[in-house]
């Protein structure tokens, strides 16, 4: 199992997309190389989540929207005890949902 | 095109029911088409909108199942899934079969029975339509993206709590006029907000939104009966023509928008829709928002047209969105009191419109009220349908 979050490069126009589609957004080229998805940004929205799927046995969750230094935007958990908009942090991965007996990894958000 | 009015409307009462999926659709139908009093005048098609029958019920095909509890065969059946715009999609796939020519009478019916599961199972149902990679594995639910939506929007442009308590009391207060409401209970600005207790009467969902912030978990259906022109001048009777529809989506993923707090397709649908019609947002008497969360009754006023950006909020606070303010929303209650059963919801969007249009809406009517306003809000804004119905002189 790989512990990167991939994304998409667009081979024709070297836009990067997260999550990765069949077509390029900007110039509808179809072909795309995989490349790791992460770093340093600053957090552009949160919020604590009571209302919970299945799969969680936590009271809440804490989860953000970050926009990081490269322009990617990212949707993940948010793993700050104060958090505030605007604030920097880095990407991690961790298990982020328990199916069953399996492990989800995926990213998660730390302050810098 | 050829024009499209609707001849019927009727609804279950939203809320938890005992009743099957099949007999919550079966009786909006009936409610629907006596309303329409179609006499001998044959019904050609059906159309059913549900989102999660085949998960949460283990039923499909709903089209076919009515089809045959109606004893309406052989007319043609269709079910739509479109998340929680598939009541106005199925509506849509309605007019477009009239307007084309290729039926003059279809029946078209939303319904959905989510309460048979717990709270976590139902909640999962409705984030399933979130991107799978990118939101849902984070635990991503609709609440989430409306509390984190809210964040943003609230930061942005000054909106309090407050104001967002405003559009609960406001529809709370609304549905207690309306009995086909799931909840008949009014609220006030101490009980939720500003009062100690209020931190139990009112607990955080997706901060910075609480309980009432966030609409109901419901059962229920709605109809409505679309006729030709021919067909509704043989009818006779008051006359709600379906003046435009407009459709636009968004990324999966909310956080790939340009900008997450604009309601892009919110503002592409309804401007496709009031083109459409030849009306402007201000030639709107009454309008239904998709008011799933007390935020977006107020952004989706906005990306409507009906606000400039930002000044939504102030519009609600000072009355002009109140029953007998300037622009009535949601004198249904919205889905904040009314209820969200998700498939059903664009459906009976447009049935509290028909009733305004003719008249009918009893302690609620939006006095003269002429051309009405729906905004279905599919995924979290990645799929809109706005449609605008107008009043005709008999």
């Amino acid at each position: 199992m790989s512990d990167n979050v991939l994304g998409a490069k667009c081979t024709a126009c070297g836009t990067v997309s997260y999550p990765a589609h069949a077509v390029c957004p900007d110039c509808r080229n179809e072909a795309f190389e995989p490349i790791a998805i992460g770093g340093e940004g600053k957090v552009l929205t949160f919020t604590d989540v009571y209302a919970l799927a299945i799969d969680y046995e936590t009271r809440y969750l804490r989860l953000a929207i970050v926009e990081l230094d490269d322009g990617i935007r990212v949707t993940g958990q948010l793993l700050t005890d104060a958090p505030k908009l605007g604030q920097r942090v880095r990407t991690t991965i961790g298990v982020v949902r328990e199916p069953g007996d399996r492990a989800i990894h995926g990213l998660q958000f730390v302050p810098t | 095109m050829r024009p499209v009015y609707i001849a019927g409307a009727g609804m279950t009462t939203f809320g938890r029911s005992e009743w099957s999926l099949i007999k919550l659709a079966s009786v909006a139908s009936l409610s629907a088409l006596h309303h329409a009093d179609l006499g001998e005048i044959p019904v050609d098609g059906v159309v059913v909108a549900n989102m999660g029958a085949a998960r949460v019920n283990k039923q499909t095909a709903l089209g076919s199942a009515l089809v045959d509890q109606l004893a309406l065969h052989p007319a043609a059946a269709e079910s739509v899934e479109n998340g929680p715009a598939s009541g106005a999609s199925a509506f849509k796939v309605g007019v477009q079969a009239i307007a084309s020519g290729m039926a003059d009478v279809v029946l078209v019916t939303g319904v959905e029975r989510m309460r048979v599961v717990n709270g976590l199972e139902g909640t999962d149902f409705v984030a399933s339509l979130s991107h799978p990679e990118a939101e849902y594995i984070y635990g991503v639910t609709l609440p989430s993206l409306a509390g984190m939506f809210a964040r943003l929007v609230m930061d942005r442009f000054g909106i309090e709590r407050r104001h967002l308590a405003m559009v609960a009391i406001k529809n709370h207060e609304n549905a207690t006029k309306n009995p086909y409401a799931h909840i008949q209970q009014t609220i006030t600005m101490e009980g939720i907000l500003t009062l100690p207790e209020a931190a139990v009467n009112n607990p955080p969902i997706a901060e910075p939104l609480h309980l009432f912030d966030c609409c109901p978990v419901s059962d229920g259906a709605a109809s409505v009966v679309l006729v030709s022109a021919d067909v509704a001048a043989k009818l006779g009777g008051p006359r709600v023509l379906v003046a435009g529809i407009g459709q636009a989506t968004d990324t999966h993923a909310v956080h790939e928008r340009e900008d997450p707090t604009d309601l892009k397709a919110v503002r592409l649908a309804s401007e496709k829709a009031f083109a459409m019609a030849g009306l402007a947002p201000s030639d709107i008497d009454v309008a239904e928002l998709h008011d799933a969360f007390t935020i977006l009754e107020i952004a989706e006023s906005e990306a409507a047209g009906f606000f400039p950006r930002g000044e939504g909020h102030k519009a609600l606070e000072r009355g002009e969105t109140a029953l007998d303010g300037r622009l009535p929303i949601n004198p249904s209650g919205g889905l904040k009191a009314k209820g969200h059963p998700v498939g059903a919801t664009g459906v009976a969007h447009l049935v509290e419109l028909t009733w305004q249009l003719r008249g009918e809406a009893g302690d609620r009517q939006v006095p003269a009220a002429a051309a009405g306003y729906a905004c279905n809000f599919g995924g979290f804004g990645n799929n809109v349908v706005a449609t605008v119905l107008k009043r005709e002189a008999e």
